[in-house]
């Protein structure tokens, strides 16, 4: 299999990233910290990087190994392979409210006559038809494309926006809301800086594993510079009463954009780059989720997962109801998913290979 | 065998995905709608009137002089529990349906803003093919229904009119989103630009409306367009306009275009009682001079400079009083300046600042800068 360049991570880690963010992230964040979301964004970044820390400096003690192969190494055939479950499960549901939720975000806005399932078929169709036919290093030149333009098209919708901000909407600073709200304000938006641990599969598939740890912490970092400059775009034009009341306020904020009565209704192309980068988010999920199916069963060629892991995931975003649910899986997210899957494994793994390297050093 | 099922397969995508079958919607099964008008009916229930436009009225406007073409627009009316639920009634009388990305303006008759306004705002939000750069105004004397059947003289439509002249009239852009963020904030109550109608059935801007958000945003009263003007230039909603004043010193009136408005707001805390300090700046060309002095001498200039600036303040102050004893509505914002400079005493006082607003000691200072203008003494012919 040929392998992913030090770009093509960094890219990745914004390509998939930064669209969820901005996209759903920024007003439950505005919602708790207010004025100061964009201090609470900024510490999210840091949370986020040195979360990203631990998954990628774990992978890197195991070169070429992806989690399922060192996690059985580490803990035994049997508790190793224990081990990967609540990642399947985190990447498929992870996959299947994705989906969902971004074909409920496009659905009233554009395409409201169009069923439901036939815009997430559409959208499967893409990642498998990626996923399938080049793997891991199709999604990674894929991100190496399509990462420059989103950056490229948040940057032009900041510049677009200029003229109506108002810097008064960011006052009084820190003296409503406090660090401990502050902090709160940054959990979520924290998580996915963070990432849903793919890293812990795609660093086996770099071609200069040493780099991993510098490529990813520059890929969070154009994340945290983007989103937080999304942030306060959002807070200038809306101020933080009304950015709070608005469920997608970056996609609102685009829609303000009104230069001479000309420049008008750029959301449609911000739709476009959201759909790129869902494409390239949902990819990687079902790669990393189909590859690491097929370490867990023995199966040879991951390939063969696909026939079965994309129908899966369309079957369960199906069959999630209504947008409410979307909300308890997020909180499920964040209060289990994301501490078992994110910190509590990573961090367990990393103190037994720490411990089995020296155990090893002493011996010789 | 199989490639040709992909490929029928991949086919049958393209189609459904890229031609937009699904959602077709072609312009001429659109009605646009450019502007919306709520008001009360005498007997208590909602009116939305929308303004659509007609296409062929419009088209090739400029040639046909001889008065054969069609009207540009139609007002429909329908009453409803609420801003959607009128839609069915529109949508039953039209055989295209509604198309809210082009509103340009929000009308709210008065009846309607006496009554409050705000429970009617969320459909604004939520609906997602609402449009949220739409202008707003309230209509004096009258209802929405009838400024949008007004015939404006140079545009088309009234709606696209009414934006027009807020620039003309040198008011900076104040979107419907910008009164919500106003509404919605802690310390400033919404004001909104207002339009009248006169008998012979045209549009007059016709000042502001002052509101109190904190019950269900009312409307409480009107400033003048005068008193607009100082209230604007307070709250930085006004890029220019035009005052003339009587100067003493030169026994005549003088006429100051303002081009460039300046506003400082200063909260100061002397023994924990709060004084506000409002300096207002102004830069402008004198267009008309009737007085006995000569502006391009340093001394008359000086002259006119200060008298303009006195008079200017002592209206202010009048205008600020006016509010605090009779509206008792802070639209200038003092509220929300207190809360960005002492953030900390803002959390014990905002509950009572409605009660504390008449109450305010407010200091205004106004420095009015003047350029003479093209010729120098005036130019007046005595008997």
């Amino acid at each position: 299999m040929r392998k992913l360049s030090g770009s093509q991570i960094v890219w990745m880690i914004v390509t998939t990233e930064i669209v969820a963010i901005i996209g759903i992230n920024i007003t439950p964040a505005i919602l708790i910290s207010k004025q100061d979301t964009w201090i609470s964004m900024l510490v999210a970044g840091g949370i986020g990087a040195a979360l990203t820390f631990l998954v990628v400096h774990l992978s890197m003690l195991h070169p070429n190994q992806t989690l399922t192969q060192f996690s059985q190494a580490l803990l035994g055939k049997w508790l190793g392979r224990l081990i990967v479950l609540p990642y399947l499960i985190a990447w498929y549901t992870l996959s299947a409210y994705l989906l969902r939720s971004f074909s409920g975000f496009l659905k009233p806005l554009l395409i409201d006559r169009t069923p439901l399932w036939i815009i997430m078929l559409l959208l499967l169709g893409l990642m498998v038809y990626l996923t399938y036919s080049a793997g891991i290093t199709g999604i990674g030149r894929y991100c190496e494309i399509v990462g420059p333009i989103i950056i490229f098209v948040l940057i032009v919708s900041f510049i677009l926006n200029a003229g109506n901000t108002d810097w008064h909407h960011l006052l009084p600073v820190y003296a409503d809301t406090g660090w401990v709200t502050i902090l709160r304000g940054s959990l979520r938006p924290a998580l996915w800086f963070a990432g849903p641990f793919t890293l812990l599969v795609v660093v086996a598939f770099m071609q200069n594993p040493q780099k991993a740890l510098s490529k990813s912490m520059l890929g969070v970092g154009i994340t945290v510079v983007m989103v937080f400059t999304a942030t306060l775009m959002v807070l200038l034009v809306f101020g933080p009463n009304l950015a709070a009341k608005i469920r997608f306020s970056y996609f609102m904020y685009v829609r303000t954009i009104d230069i001479l009565n000309f420049i008008q209704n750029m959301d449609i192309f911000i739709v476009f780059v959201w759909i790129f980068a869902v494409t390239a988010q949902l990819s990687l999920f079902l790669f990393v989720a189909s590859y690491e199916t097929a370490q867990l069963f023995n199966v040879k060629n991951w390939r063969n997962i696909i026939w079965f892991s994309p129908p899966a995931i369309l079957i369960m975003a199906i069959l999630i109801p209504n947008e409410t649910v979307l909300a308890i899986y997020d909180q499920f997210w964040v209060s289990v998913i994301f501490p078992v899957c994110g910190i509590g494994i990573p961090l367990l793994l990393w103190i037994v290979s720490v411990v089995k390297k020296k155990a090893s050093e002493s011996k010789v | 065998m199989k490639r040709a099922g992909t490929l029928c397969f991949v086919w049958l995508l393209m189609i459904l995905s890229t031609t937009g079958c699904w959602n077709l919607r072609e312009p001429n099964q659109l009605a646009f709608v450019l502007g919306t008008g709520l008001d009360l009916t005498k007997d208590g229930q909602l009116q939305i009137s929308i303004q659509i436009v007609i296409p062929s009225g419009v088209d090739g406007g400029q040639e046909s002089g001889g008065g054969t073409k069609g009207k540009s627009f139609r007002v429909i009316s329908a009453t409803g529990k609420n801003v959607y639920d009128t839609v069915p009634s529109f949508q039953a009388q039209l055989s295209r349906s509604l198309f809210l990305g082009h509103r340009r303006i929000i009308l709210i008759g008065q009846r309607l803003a006496e009554h409050g306004i705000g429970n009617l705002l969320d459909e604004f939000i939520r609906n997602p093919q609402s449009e949220l750069r739409s202008r707003i105004y309230v209509v004096k004397n009258g209802q929405a229904k009838d400024i949008l059947s007004a015939e404006p003289i140079f545009e088309p439509f009234t709606s696209t009119a009414l934006v027009h002249q807020q620039a003309t009239l040198g008011l900076k852009r104040y979107y419907f989103r910008d009164f919500l963020s106003d509404a919605l904030s802690q310390g400033l109550q919404p004001m909104l630009p207002t339009v009248r109608l006169t008998d012979s059935k045209q549009f007059v801007y016709s000042g502001t409306a002052v509101f109190n958000k904190d019950e269900g945003l009312k409307l409480v009263g009107f400033l003048d367009d005068k008193d607009s003007f100082y209230a604007n230039w307070i709250t930085n909603r006004q890029a220019g306009f035009a005052l003339t004043s009587f100067v003493k010193r030169g026994n005549g009136n003088v006429s100051l275009k303002l081009q460039s408005l300046g506003q400082r707001i200063r909260v100061k805390m002397v023994d924990k009682q709060i004084k506000i300090d409002v300096h207002l700046t102004g830069e402008g060309t004198i267009v008309e001079n009737n007085t006995d002095l000569d502006p391009t001498k340093l001394k008359d200039l000086h002259i006119i400079q200060d008298e303009l600036s006195e008079t200017t303040q002592r209206s202010i102050q009048r205008l600020i009083e006016k509010v605090q004893k009779q509206y008792k509505t802070d639209i200038f914002g003092f509220g929300e300046r207190v809360h960005q400079q002492y953030p900390n005493q803002w959390k014990t006082m905002k509950r009572d600042w409605n009660d504390t607003f008449p109450e305010l000691a407010v200091s205004v200072k106004v420095n009015l800068q003047c350029n003479p203008g093209e010729n120098n003494s005036s130019v007046k012919i005595m008997p």
